[in-house]
């Protein structure tokens, strides 16, 4: 049955049609809310770059990157959670979790490379279907279910490994600072996940993830089970929980259970200085890695300025606090 | 013909509150079925059950025979339903075309989106309904009338076999009413049956073939539509025992003309300017307005959807910016800044949206009701519980807010009582209100709770406070006003006074012609 509800387009609709289509890039819904952070990374860059003379360097910008993959990843994983509209306080006991895994299960169990990283792999992964299923299908509050799986995260890596030690292995430390044809491999976790997301954002699942935080209850009203949606975002998140931890334990060798605590209250700044909506649905992905390099390279600028160690955490959370206020003054503007 | 849907004894009960009790209804194949009652009557609780948004108590859906598993909306829309909500569903941070195939995607091969299909289709679906569209602006930037026509666009995208229309119109400007009746016309031409709900008694003639009325949760009555609707019968339905809708309906005269009668009083008298404002500027919508308006006046706005009505109140309010331009209140200057210098000036506002703006719709009717007096409280620490109760008790009274009891939350009343609410915490003795300004205050509100919720700004009016109203329909600011003002483009284009404020004079200003 086809029934015609209008007259046809004029060809000049048509051709407005298609000049609006072609003034949007693919994927960049919500971009614009990226702009300050952009704004602050490149002011941090040009800060770090005075600074640090080889900042731009290769051997300079792969230590970098190194340091900043795990961030990135992290970020990445709160920033698929705070889209959906939900938020995961236990990302950095994931991490520490993955690393105790990786660290002990060679040892505990003689299990070989693939081994061990696939049972980190599962853990992860059962981590993030565990919050989904308590923040999806059992309404519990975000805030507070991952809070409290954050600390069976951390106790169960804590029983992995009482003290710190233990050795990942080799393989993954060697292919982690291995340049090919200078091309750094730390990346490639990140480029990788940055694909994934950027596929996603042509999938019928990663735009109902975004619709769901935007407004879950007129998601459901569409015949849309937003339960699986928010599962299935959690454990999107957790597949990146999984890729830090990789990279952290790579960069560390060893385990211990305290490593990924840090991570959480990060993720969630980084997030925020992005231009990610805490209420869900507004955002890129784009913001959120800006915000994991700000984070990481004010690191870089309060250490290379000469800023006395007992006073680098103070400088840097004041930093944040700047970066944060050019955020709301983007979104006031926005608006 | 046969039924295509039928739907047997369906019961549901909010707590204590049945909302709907045994109703039992057919739809036909092709047909239009007009669904009338009070607000409260049960006709969105019925809508929404069809719809799968909420489970039944009792009773059981068939869809060509086939029972419906209540509760799920996915089941629905399998089965063929679809609706468009009263009150748009929408992803206010997706683009519009992505909001007319929510649940519904485009996919090729992989389910990944078929952008460039979704956007030519939710493109002709739209402009079937009203031209130019901005499909790449975000859902929660368009006004209401535009959320509302996405959410139509929305359930017409389904294809459906049955279509639920819960007051589309109510939001809607007559130049989109009308392409709307054209929609549903080819849709029933094509074999889709429609349930349409309207307070608009013209659009129904118009439009239905059949109409079914709701009271208080029970099937009142039926009737064929053949031209003309037995307009008294149904209205007789609509209030129960009989008398009530149908003497509500009859009020609008009166109110006519009372309002003239006022208007004599007042200029025997003194009568004095409220309000005068000039060459008003804000934002791309409101490009230069004069006008003044009067104590004890009612002055009503008109214009199509979208020329500057809503942005005027809202600067007013101090909720929006004033670009340029001055105001003067009771003859003194004043620069609208915040809501909050306005209220202490006496500037008042019953804003568009009443469940963004105007509610806290989780908290109890008491809670709203005292929640500005209490803002404005001299002392924090000892709130006046007794006075404020007598305030509620007697606000609840007055406006006849129906409401079983004041600690209810305000999302569980009809849409008519939530405005009653809103425009009560008005009549706080601690606010003196100089201007009255109401932002379409009878969207989607039945006849006889409009009636009601005029009876209280006339009462205001008689108080002394002047009135700006702003209202979609333009019948009902011919019955409530004195003087009514016709914007076009951010601009007045018309003052209409006595015999020059009819229906013709109104529609040619509509369109930018200056009724000189």
């Amino acid at each position: 049955m086809k029934i015609h509800l209008a007259e046809p387009m004029h060809r000049s609709q048509q051709r407005a049609l298609r000049q609006r289509r072609a003034r949007l890039p693919v994927g960049m819904t919500g971009a614009s809310s990226a702009l300050p952070a952009v704004v602050i990374l490149l002011i941090v860059v040009i800060l770090n770059a005075f600074l640090q003379p080889d900042f731009f360097s290769a051997d300079s910008l792969s230590s970098n990157l190194q340091n900043a993959a795990p961030v990135i990843l992290i970020c990445m994983a709160q920033a698929v959670v705070v889209l959906v509209g939900e938020l995961d306080l236990s990302v950095g006991a994931g991490i520490s979790l993955v690393n105790c895994v990786l660290a002990s299960a060679p040892a505990l169990a003689g299990w070989g490379t693939s081994a061990t990283c696939l049972a980190a792999l599962v853990a992860a992964l059962a981590a993030g279907v565990c919050n989904g299923l308590l923040v999806g299908y059992f309404k519990q509050s975000s805030l507070i279910a991952t809070f409290a799986t954050a600390a069976i995260w951390f106790g169960g890596a804590l029983v992995l490994m009482p003290q710190p030690g233990g050795t990942v292995p080799e393989v993954l430390g060697e292919w982690f600072s291995m340049r090919v044809a200078g091309f750094p491999l730390a990346a490639v976790p990140v480029l990788a996940a940055l694909a994934l997301w950027a596929m996603l954002q042509r999938h019928r699942f990663g735009r109902r993830l975004i619709a769901t935080g935007s407004s879950a209850d007129a998601v459901f009203k569409s015949g849309v089970d937003t339960r699986l949606v928010k599962l299935l975002a959690y454990v999107l998140a957790w597949l990146f929980v999984f890729g830090a931890a990789l990279c952290i334990s790579a960069e560390t060798a060893s385990g211990d259970a305290r490593l990924g605590l840090p991570y959480t209250l990060n993720s969630v700044a980084a997030v925020v200085i992005g231009g990610i909506s805490l209420a869900g649905g507004r955002g890129s992905m784009l913001g959120a890695v800006c915000g994991a390099l700000v984070l990481v390279l004010i690191g870089n600028v309060v250490y290379f300025a000469g800023i006395p160690s007992n006073y680098q955490e103070m400088f840097k959370g004041a930093v944040i606090v700047v970066a944060l206020s050019f955020t709301f003054i983007g979104a006031r503007r926005s608006t | 013909m046969t039924p295509i849907l039928t739907v047997e004894k369906i019961t549901k009960r909010y707590g204590g509150v049945v909302a709907l009790d045994a109703v039992s209804v057919h739809l036909n194949a092709g047909e239009v079925m007009g669904l009338l009652g009070a607000n409260g009557s049960g006709k969105s609780t019925l809508s929404s059950i069809i719809a799968g948004d909420s489970r039944p108590d009792g009773g059981e859906i068939h869809l060509d025979g086939v029972e419906l598993a209540g509760g799920s909306p996915s089941a629905a829309r399998a089965a063929g339903v679809a609706i468009a909500h009263q009150h748009p569903g929408l992803a206010p941070d997706l683009p519009v075309w992505e909001n007319v195939y929510l649940g519904a995607e485009i996919c090729s091969a992989g389910r990944f989106l078929n952008r460039a299909a979704a956007r030519k289709n939710a493109g002709v679906l739209l402009e079937s309904l009203r031209p130019d569209w901005d499909l790449d602006a975000t859902a929660g930037t368009l006004t209401a009338a535009d959320q509302q026509l996405v959410e139509i666009a929305k359930a017409l995208a389904l294809k459906a076999r049955v279509l639920i229309l819960d007051e589309p119109t109510a939001a809607l400007a007559t130049a989109e009413v009308e392409s709307l009746m054209r929609v549903i016309r080819a849709l029933t031409a094509g074999g889709t049956s429609i349930v349409f709900i309207s307070h608009r008694m013209a659009e129904i003639e118009a439009l239905c073939d059949r109409v079914v009325v709701l009271c208080n949760g029970r099937l009142a009555g039926e009737l064929a539509v053949n031209d003309r609707i037995n307009e008294p019968q149904v209205l007789a339905w609509m209030g129960g025992a009989g008398g009530g809708a149908a003497a509500a309906h009859m009020h609008e005269a009166r109110v006519a003309e009372e309002s003239v009668k006022r208007l004599r009083v007042a200029s025997n008298g003194e009568v004095r300017v409220a309000l005068r404002a000039r060459g008003l500027q804000a934002g791309a919508r409101l490009r230069g307005v004069d006008l003044d308006v009067k104590r004890g006046e009612i002055l009503g706005i008109a214009g199509l959807q979208g020329h500057g009505q809503e942005e005027l109140l809202d600067t007013l309010a101090g909720y929006k910016k004033l670009d340029a331009g001055q105001v003067e209140l009771c003859g003194d200057a004043i620069t609208p800044r915040s809501p909050r210098q306005m209220i202490e000036a006496g500037v008042c506002l019953v804003p568009n949206d009443r469940h963004r703006q105007g509610l806290w719709l989780d908290q109890s009717v008491e809670f709203n009701l005292v929640q500005v007096g209490v803002n404005f409280e001299p002392s924090a620490w000892r709130l006046p519980r007794l006075s404020m109760k007598r305030f509620v008790d007697d606000v609840v009274a007055r406006l006849r807010v129906k409401t079983s009891d004041v600690r209810q939350p305000v999302r569980a009343l009809s849409g008519g009582n939530q405005q009653k609410v809103v425009i009560g915490r008005w009549l706080n003795e601690r606010i003196k209100v100089n201007v009255l300004l109401l932002s379409d205050p009878t969207k989607g509100v039945d006849v006889i709770a409009r009636k009601e919720i005029y009876e209280a700004v006339g009462t205001l009016a008689d108080a002394g406070a002047a009135v700006i109203v702003y209202a979609s329909d333009t019948d009902e600011l011919l019955a409530v006003c004195d003087r009514l003002i016709v914007l076009y483009e951010g601009r007045v284009v018309a003052g209409l006074e006595g015999s020059d404020m009819n229906e013709a004079q109104v529609t040619s200003a509509l369109f930018g012609r200056s009724a000189a």
